[in-house]
Formats: C-alpha cells, structure tokens, sequence
C-alpha cells in the first residue's frame, strides 16, 4: 500500500532519495553484525584509584574565607577517630598473615655489634599510616581474576599514609576517607591479610607494628637508570681496553649460536632500560627501633628507592626467617605494657651510650 | 741509618717547633678554650656534626638521629679538637689479643666523612715502614683519642708524606703532650716537605700543594698539568654552595646540640685539671 503510494508520487527524485536511505540502511544492518556487548577490559584500577589532586583555580577566595575552610578543617581532623579495637582477637600464628605498612627510606647509617662488628643499616621511617577500609575476601574483586580457585582467600586492608591539606585534593579522593574519619593521606596501598588480621578503619599503626630481631621484606621502586648497556645493566665485563679492540669495548659479545638455535633465545640479557620497577629486598633483620619517631634501622644498605622515596615493608615470607616469638597480631596497640623504651636495641647490638668495647676472653 | 734519620728527624721537628711558637705569638688573642664557642670556631671544631651537603641524601630526621647517637658516644669518649697535621695518639681495643689495647701515634694526614661515619687516618713511621692506620670516630673499640701536638698544616690533606722523605712522617711514639698556652689560637706549620723523585703515588703536581717544596717536573707533565687545571672553579659560587651546609643551616644544628656539647667540653676539662696534677715521687 505504502510502496504504491510513493510510486504514485510525481517526482523521480524523491523516489531516488528514498531509495539511497533505504540502501544506507541496509548497509549499516551489515557493519553492526556483531551485537555483542563490549568485552570487559582486561586491566581495571582498583575502586580507590581516582584522580587525586585538584586543578586549583584562581576563584575569587577571600583570605577571611580561606582561613574558616582551614578552620573547618581544622575542627573535623584536630581529634583522631575513635576506634573500637577488634574484639574477637585471635592469638598469632605463623600462618597468619598481618598487615604491611607504609614507610620512607631515610637514609642508611653504620651500626656496631657488641663484638666491635660494623654493620651498616638501612634506615626507614613508618609514616603516620592510619587504615582506611578492609575489604573482606568476597568483597574485594580482583581486576585480575585468577584461573584458579583459591582455598584460602585473602582480604584486603586499605591503608592510607601522609595527612595532608584535603582542599588541594579532589572530591571523590576525600570521599574515599569519609567512613574511616582520618585526615585524607597522600599516599594510598592495599595490604592483603588473613581474615582474622583485619583491622577496623581508622586504627593507627606505628613502627612498633614490628619487633626487633625479626625480618622483614621491604618494597620500593629502584632508581630509574634510563636506557643502559649491559655493563651496568647486567654487570657483564665488556671487551679489553686494547690490543687491537675496535668499537666494542662495552658491548656484550655473541648473543647466540648458529644451526638449529640460531636465533635470539627469549631472556637474553642485552641492553635496555634499567631500574624503574617494584623490587623487593628480601629477609632484612630489624636491628633497632626507635617509637617515638618511628623509625626502623633494617641490615644492609640494599633497599630499593632513592632516599626520601616511598617503601612498603612486609612480614618476611622467607621460610627460614619466620619469627618464632608470637607477633603483635593484628597490629600494636600498645595496651597493657607501660610507655615504651624510645629505642629498642636487639640484644647483640651495641648502644651509643654504653662504655667502650673491651674484647674480653670468654 | 737510623741515627741519621732520627737526627734529621729531630732537626726537622725542631725548626717546625720554632715556627709554631713564632705563628702562635703572632695570633694569639682568640678564646681556643672558652666554653662558649661562636659558630665558626663550633663548626671548625666539630665537624664532623655537619651533614652530607649531598642534596638527594640528606634528610633532617636521619640527621638528628645520628646527632644525638654521636653525642651518646661523645658522653663515652673524649674526642677532642684536632686538625689535618696534628699528631694524634689514639688507644683502642685490640680484637686479636683479647682483653689488652693498642696504642697508635702518627700524624693525621686525612679526615673524612662526617656522622657516624667520620674516620681519620694516622701515618708514622715505624722501624722504617711506613704505617697508616684508619679510625673511625665514632667506633665503640677506641678508648681513648690523644692530640700530642695541635697544630694545623698548608693543605687539606698530607697524603703527598706517602711519596716523601720519611722523616716527614716519622714521630716518637712515646711523645708527651705539648700544651698549648690557654687561649691561643692553633698553630699552622708553615712546613715545606721533600718529595721523593718518582715514581709517586699519585700526580702530586696537578694538585696545587702548598706544603711542599719545589720539585722538579718534566715539560710534558707540566704542560698536561695546565691542561687538566681548573683554576675557575674557586669562582664557581653556585656550585660551592651545592657543597656546603648554608649558613643559616649550620646555626640551625649547632643551636640545638649546642649545651650537650658545652656539657661535654665542661667534663673535658675538670678532666684536664686532674690530669695535669701529678703525685711527685722520691728519686733514688
């Protein structure tokens, strides 16, 4: 009915008009053949992850004003949070997993032994790290999902280090502190953690979280060494300075041989960019502890990160440096015991502030 | 041999005596023992208090940790004054025969590092070897540092005495203290060495020495001398800055270790006045 009546119609145009739209139809029908559903994508930042700092425009802020926003900030930050410590506290055990935390190299120093041994220290400083959320082990979705079913799921604390000016910051950053009543923190990392090692927002957690003489695994991000050779890269030795070497005194040599093999084998060390990534230094001994400015002295001077950079240090998970003494689980409180020492020795370590070594016989 | 190179030695601390006596009369109005101390005379004395000028290094809570671990060592141990060219006498615990000490005398020919980490070294001539020792500062084995004679020297360093003659480096090991007159001013020994011909240890002559006589250099290590010589450098301000501690920065740091230090120097000398008493004894 509908086609007689257009056919009817006088002019040709039209017709030819109504024709092409008809095909352009048909043609885009074609190109959306797949209907699916976008794919999910496969890297997804966690839920904390959003923009943090904002862009701080010139609005017309008086200095009357400016000073009641800090007065208002002032007035919700001045008293830290109530926290009700976890009741049903279970005693550790050397399957639990605790709660890492959130610190800055600051330097190293020499230490000496009690037997006139020099050893040398890394020193790291716990910021003021305060738990922002716990993600129980059903809540916390992976964005990396593992093929395998795992048996003994993992949740996840949030912590937070850092308190700085939440006018500098972005809004759905500082919502993120909302629930825990804690200061926004500059610095933002997820722990994973046994069940039973949760820790209620806005729980505080001081360098006195770890024990002297126990080991620790510290994470950082090594120094950026930009585009290197393998000489620096990998220590290799390079080629003689002479007799007759042209053009190929740091080079690396043969990459390969011939015949069935001649390629290039994946892993061969060659030149590249060099530092630049999360690594951890491994079983370091805690030596001493000062608790007022929490600051930890861990063995060698190995720690990745430049000074003044950020690290997170972990319980060791080295099988053979596991601690024997019952930790603090879930963290220190500081309950019970009197005002602690301001610096914690281990046992063999000398203090400053002893009489001079006399090596005597045994 | 030996009675040669004593003699020589002997003669050689003899004019240098006669020298610091004549520097000192010239210079002798500043307070070297008061208590109180200004800045500059704080900062010449420890300096070692100063941090690391290094930028990417440094940071204020390490530094006040290690200032207060230092002052816990110096309420153990009397470190006292002492400069590039004085002669030391420093005691320590000897590991290898247990329970007895070791007593080392030399001249300080090079002081490095600062913190913790500050050390020195000690060179003497001993049955006509040449010994350095390294000490570290702040190591819990030393039981006692001596200054037998405080006196400064022309260079910043005296690791040309390696490669000269060795009465340069040669000093008695049962060397009393020489007391300076309360409130003068150190000594500098305007003492020129003798450089041994070479082979040296090292390019002595693009290094500037001013305590060192006129040795004889070929043409050729002359003019790659000139070559390699920067003598802009000492104009460069910004970046002597970037190697010191600022001002304002060391005001900072000594204010505030300022009256642990006026404790310890108040020990230091009740401590000398008891030590400077000695029982007279029969002869005979």
């Amino acid at each position: 009915m509908a086609l007689s009546q257009i056919i009817k119609q006088p002019t040709m145009k039209l017709l030819e008009e109504k024709f092409l739209a008809l095909s352009i139809q048909s043609c885009s029908a074609i190109q959306s053949r797949n209907k699916q559903v976008a794919p999910q994508p496969r890297l997804r930042n966690p839920t904390w992850l959003t923009k943090k700092n904002r862009v701080i425009h010139d609005d017309f802020l008086t200095a009357d004003n400016a000073q009641f926003v800090q007065e208002v900030i002032k007035d919700r930050y001045d008293v830290p949070p109530k926290v009700e410590l976890p009741k049903n506290t279970v005693e550790w055990t050397p399957k639990l997993k605790r709660t890492g935390v959130i610190a800055r190299k600051i330097g190293e120093l020499p230490l000496w032994l009690k037997t006139g041994k020099k050893i040398s220290t890394t020193l790291l400083q716990v910021l003021d790290n305060h738990v922002i959320k716990y993600f129980t082990p059903e809540e916390y979705d992976p964005p990396r999902k593992r093929p395998t079913r795992i048996k003994n799921k993992a949740g996840c604390l949030l912590l937070g280090a850092e308190a700085t000016d939440p006018t500098y910051l972005t809004k759905e950053y500082c919502m993120l502190f909302k629930n825990s009543g804690v200061i926004p923190k500059k610095h933002l990392a997820r722990f994973f953690i046994s069940p039973d090692a949760a820790l209620p927002p806005g729980t505080p957690i001081t360098a006195q979280h770890f024990s002297v003489g126990n080991y620790v695994d510290v994470r950082g991000l090594t120094k950026y060494r930009g585009f290197q050779g393998v000489m620096k890269r990998h220590g290799f030795k390079g080629m003689p300075a002479s007799h007759g070497v042209t053009k190929t005194h740091r080079r690396g040599g043969n990459i390969g041989g011939g015949g069935e093999k001649g390629r290039v084998w994946p892993g061969t060390k060659m030149p590249g960019h060099m530092g630049n990534r999360y690594r951890f230094a491994k079983g370091l001994k805690i030596w001493r502890i000062n608790t007022k400015l929490n600051v930890l002295w861990v063995s060698g001077i190995a720690v990745p990160g430049a000074t003044n950079s950020l690290v997170y240090i972990y319980d060791t998970n080295l099988p053979r440096r596991k601690p024997s003494n019952p930790l603090a689980f879930p963290t220190y409180f500081g309950l019970g015991d009197a005002v602690a020492e301001e610096d914690i020795y281990e046992e063999s370590l000398h203090r400053f502030s002893d009489p001079t070594i006399v090596f005597q016989k045994e | 041999m030996l009675v040669s190179t004593i003699r020589h030695f002997k003669a050689v601390n003899y004019h240098a005596r006669i020298l610091r006596t004549f520097s000192s009369q010239i210079k002798g109005q500043s307070s070297r023992s008061d208590t109180s101390k200004s800045l500059s005379e704080l900062r010449n004395v420890y300096v070692e208090f100063l941090p690391d000028p290094t930028v990417e290094f440094r940071n204020p809570i390490r530094e006040k940790l290690e200032r207060l671990d230092m002052l816990a060592r110096r309420g153990q141990i009397d470190i006292p004054e002492f400069y590039v060219g004085s002669i030391l006498a420093v005691t320590a615990s000897d590991p290898h025969s247990l329970g007895k000490t070791n007593r080392f005398v030399g001249i300080c020919i090079k002081r490095e590092g600062c913190g913790l980490r500050a050390k020195f070294i000690l060179r003497n001539v001993i049955d006509h070897q040449g010994v350095e020792v390294l000490y570290e500062m702040y190591d819990p084995a030393l039981q006692k540092v001596e200054v037998l004679r405080l006196e400064k020297r022309l260079d910043d360093k005296l690791l040309y005495l390696r490669d000269a003659l060795p009465e340069y480096s040669t000093f008695d090991p049962d060397m009393e203290i020489e007391v300076l007159p309360e409130g003068s001013r150190v000594p500098v020994n305007p003492l020129k060495v003798i450089l041994k011909p070479k082979p040296w240890l090292e390019r002595w002559e693009r290094q500037n020495l001013r305590g060192v006589q006129e040795f004889e250099i070929s043409e050729r290590d002359k003019r790659r001398a000139d070559k390699v010589a920067t003598p802009w450098l000492k104009y460069d301000l910004m970046k002597n800055y970037m190697n010191t501690i600022p001002e304002e920065e060391q005001n900072e740091i000594f204010s505030e270790i300022h009256e642990q230090l006026q404790q310890l120097e108040l020990t230091r000398k009740k401590l000398k006045r008891k030590r400077s008493f000695v029982k007279p004894f029969k002869l005979g």
